[in-house]
C-alpha cells in the first residue's frame, strides 16, 4: 500500500479539496436559494 | 418522430456498437478486461462514473418529477460532494493500493472469506435485479408511446449494451460512457435552450409562475424522518448513502480502480463532487420549465397513452366529462398565467392551477380503478413534450440520449456483475487455478448471462410495477451495513467475527426499522445500518481480544 498518503498529507489534501468542492456547492445552493426566496413568495 | 429522428437513433446505436467492440483490441487478460490494466486517465474515469449514475430515470423520471413536484428532489444529492471528498482520503487509497479486482476481495484480506462472500452475494442479487429495472423504466415508456412490443423495447436497449460490454470489457464501458455523457449533456442543454425560446413569456415571468405553483422550493429544513427529501435527510442520510454507493458498490469502485494512480482515482471522483448537484439542478429545472411550457399549451389529461386508452374504453362517459372540465380549467389557467406577475394575478393563477391539479388527480384515480394498478404518469411527461414540441432532429437526439443514459448505467453494472461473479466466486471457490484465457472466456460468458438475466427481469419488472419498489427497498436493507463493514476494515482493532456478526446485525436493525417503523424514510436506513455494524463489530472485537 505504498500509494497510501501520509496522514499529514492526507489531511491537508482533504481540507484543500473540501474547501474547493464546497465553494462550488455553496455557489450552486446560493443560486437555488435565491430562486426560492425571489419567486416562491 | 420523423425519419431524421429515427436516422439519428440508428446512427447512434451503430456507433456505440462499433466503438465499444473496437475497444476489445488488446484485451487478452482479465486484468485488461476488468481493470484496463489500471491505465485509464482520471477524466475518462470520472465521466464514466457520472455516466453510470445517470439512467433513463434521470432524463425522463427526474424531469417529470421537476414538472410535478418542483426542485426539492435536489436535496437528495446534498451529501454527495462531502462523501466524495471523504472517500478520496479514506477508501480510495485502500482499495486502489490493495491492487484488488473487487472491493469485496479486500474484505477477505482484512477479515475472512465469509464476509467477502456474503457482501459480494448481496451485491450480485441487488445489482442483478436493479440492472433489470434500469432497462424496464425506458422500455415501458417506449412501448407505451411508440406502441412497440415490450420485448422489442427491452431488446433494443439490452442487446447492443450486452454485446459491446461482453466483447470490450471495461475499456469499452468507459470510453463509450465518455461519449454517452457528452450526448446526454448536449441533449439537456439543447432542450433547455428550446424551452426558453418557445416559452411565450419572459424567463422572469416563467420563474414567477413556477414559484407561485411551488415548483422552485429547493430547500425544506424541517427535521422530519418520514420525509424523503429534506435538507437534513439529504445531507446526513445522503452522505451515508453516497459513501455506501461510491465506496462499496462494485459498479462504482470498479470505475475508479481502473485509474492510473490513487491521485487520478481521487480526481475522477471529484468530477462528480463538483458537477452532480449542478447537473441534477439543471435536470429538475428543465422539468420545471416543461411545467411552465404546458401552462400555455393543452397537455393531455393522462400522459400515458396506454392508460388513457384503457380509461376511455372502460369509462367513456366519466372520462369525457372529466376531460371537458380539465380543458376548461386549462384555458382558465392559461389566461391567468398570461397576466403580468403581481400578487393578485399570481393568487388567481394558483387557484386555477389547483383546479387543473384536481382534475388530473381524479383522472389518475380513475385510471387506477380501471387498470387495477396505482396510476402515475410522471415518467411520460417529458417524452410527451419531446415527441410533440421538440424540433425535428432534436427529438431523435433526446431519445438517443435516453438510450445512452440507460446503456451507460447497464454496461457499468454488467461489467461489475461479471467481475464479482468471476473473481469472488468462480476463481475463489470453483476454479482457483486456470489460465488467463480461461478466465477471460468465463468473464465474457458471465457478462452475457447477466445481460440475459437483466433483460428477463426488465420484462417482468415492467408488468409488475411494485417489483421496482421491492428491489429498491431490498438494496437499502444492506447498503449501509456493507459500508459499516468497510468502515470497520479501516479500524485496526476490528476483527473478522465482529465484522461478520456486525454485518448481519446491521441488516437486522434496518429490517426491524423498515417493518417496525415503515414511515421512516429509507435514506435513514443507511445511517442505521452503518452505525449498527460499527458498534456491534467493535464491541465483539473488544470482547474477543480482552484478556481473561
Amino acid at each position: 500500500m505504498s500509494d497510501t498518503p501520509a496522514p499529514d498529507h492526507a489531511s491537508r489534501l482533504f481540507r484543500r479539496t473540501l474547501l474547493r468542492v464546497m465553494a462550488v456547492q455553496v455557489a450552486t445552493l446560493l443560486l437555488l436559494w435565491l430562486l426560492q426566496t425571489r419567486y416562491s413568495g | 418522430m420523423r425519419a431524421l429522428d429515427w436516422g439519428i437513433i440508428a446512427v447512434y446505436l451503430a456507433y456505440v456498437l462499433v466503438d465499444g467492440v473496437r475497444r476489445a483490441k488488446g484485451t487478452r487478460e482479465i486484468e485488461g478486461y476488468f481493470l484496463a490494466h489500471r491505465s485509464l486517465p482520471w477524466w475518462a474515469v470520472g465521466l464514466s462514473v457520472m455516466a453510470t449514475q445517470l439512467s433513463a430515470i434521470t432524463l425522463i423520471g427526474t424531469t417529470g418529477q421537476g414538472a410535478t413536484d418542483g426542485m426539492r428532489f435536489v436535496q437528495f444529492y446534498f451529501g454527495l460532494p462531502l462523501a466524495m471528498v471523504i472517500l478520496g482520503v479514506t477508501l480510495v487509497p485502500f482499495l486502489h493500493g490493495a491492487r484488488v479486482f473487487t472491493a469485496y476481495e479486500y474484505l477477505e484480506r482484512r477479515f475472512d472469506a465469509r464476509t467477502r462472500s456474503l457482501t459480494s452475494f448481496l451485491f450480485l442479487v441487488a445489482r442483478g435485479m436493479s440492472c433489470g429495472t434500469i432497462i424496464a423504466a425506458p422500455a415501458v415508456v417506449f412501448s407505451a408511446i411508440f406502441g412497440w412490443n415490450l420485448l422489442w423495447s427491452v431488446g433494443l436497449i439490452g442487446i447492443p449494451t450486452v454485446i459491446y460490454t461482453m466483447i470490450g470489457g471495461v475499456q469499452a464501458v468507459t470510453w463509450v460512457d465518455v461519449k454517452q455523457i457528452a450526448l446526454i449533456v448536449f441533449a439537456l442543454i439543447a432542450v433547455l435552450v428550446t424551452l426558453l425560446v418557445q416559452l411565450p413569456v419572459a424567463p422572469d415571468h416563467a420563474l414567477a409562475l413556477a414559484g407561485a405553483a411551488g415548483r422552485l422550493r429547493a430547500f425544506d429544513f424541517s427535521f422530519d424522518v418520514t420525509n424523503d427529501f429534506t435538507f437534513w435527510s439529504g445531507l446526513i442520510g445522503g452522505t451515508f448513502l453516497m459513501l455506501s454507493y461510491f465506496g462499496t458498490d462494485q459498479s462504482q469502485v470498479q470505475r475508479y480502480i481502473t485509474a492510473k494512480s490513487v491521485d487520478q482515482a481521487r480526481s475522477s471522483l471529484l468530477i462528480s463532487a463538483y458537477w452532480k448537484i449542478p447537473l441534477q439542478a439543471l435536470v429538475l429545472l428543465i422539468g420545471v420549465l416543461v411545467f411552465v411550457f404546458f401552462l400555455f399549451q393543452r397537455p393531455p389529461l393522462l400522459f400515458n397513452p396506454a392508460q388513457e386508452q384503457a380509461v376511455r374504453a372502460a369509462e367513456p362517459a366519466a372520462y369525457g366529462l372529466l376531460d371537458e372540465r380539465y380543458r376548461a380549467a386549462l384555458d382558465a389557467r392559461a389566461t391567468a398565467a398570461r397576466a403580468a406577475p403581481s400578487a393578485a394575478s399570481l393568487e388567481a393563477f394558483r387557484a386555477r392551477e389547483a383546479d387543473v391539479s384536481a382534475a388530473r388527480d381524479e383522472a389518475l384515480g380513475l385510471a387506477s380503478r380501471v387498470t387495477g394498478k396505482t396510476a402515475r404518469d410522471v415518467n411520460f411527461i417529458m417524452p410527451w413534450f419531446v415527441l410533440h414540441y421538440l424540433p425535428v432532429g432534436l427529438a431523435g437526439i433526446f431519445v438517443a440520449a435516453v438510450l445512452a443514459a440507460t446503456m451507460s448505467a447497464v454496461a457499468g453494472e454488467l461489467n461489475s456483475l461479471a467481475t464479482v461473479t468471476v473473481i469472488d466466486f468462480y476463481r475463489r471457490w470453483v476454479r482457483p487455478e486456470a489460465t488467463d484465457a480461461h478466465y477471460l472466456l468465463v468473464s465474457k460468458a458471465a457478462t452475457g448471462v447477466w445481460g440475459l438475466f437483466a433483460c428477463g427481469v426488465a420484462t417482468f419488472a415492467a408488468t409488475l410495477g411494485s417489483l421496482i419498489v421491492v428491489v429498491n427497498r431490498f438494496g437499502s436493507f444492506f447498503y449501509g451495513s456493507i459500508l459499516g463493514v468497510f468502515l470497520l476494515a479501516m479500524i485496526p482493532r476490528a476483527r473478522a467475527t465482529g465484522a461478520f456478526v456486525g454485518l448481519i446485525a446491521g441488516m437486522a436493525a434496518v429490517g426491524a426499522v423498515n417493518f417496525g417503523a415503515p414511515s421512516v424514510s429509507w435514506l435513514w436506513h443507511n445511517v442505521i445500518g452503518a452505525v449498527t455494524v460499527v458498534a456491534v463489530g467493535l464491541v465483539l472485537s473488544a470482547r474477543r481480544i480482552a484478556p481473561r
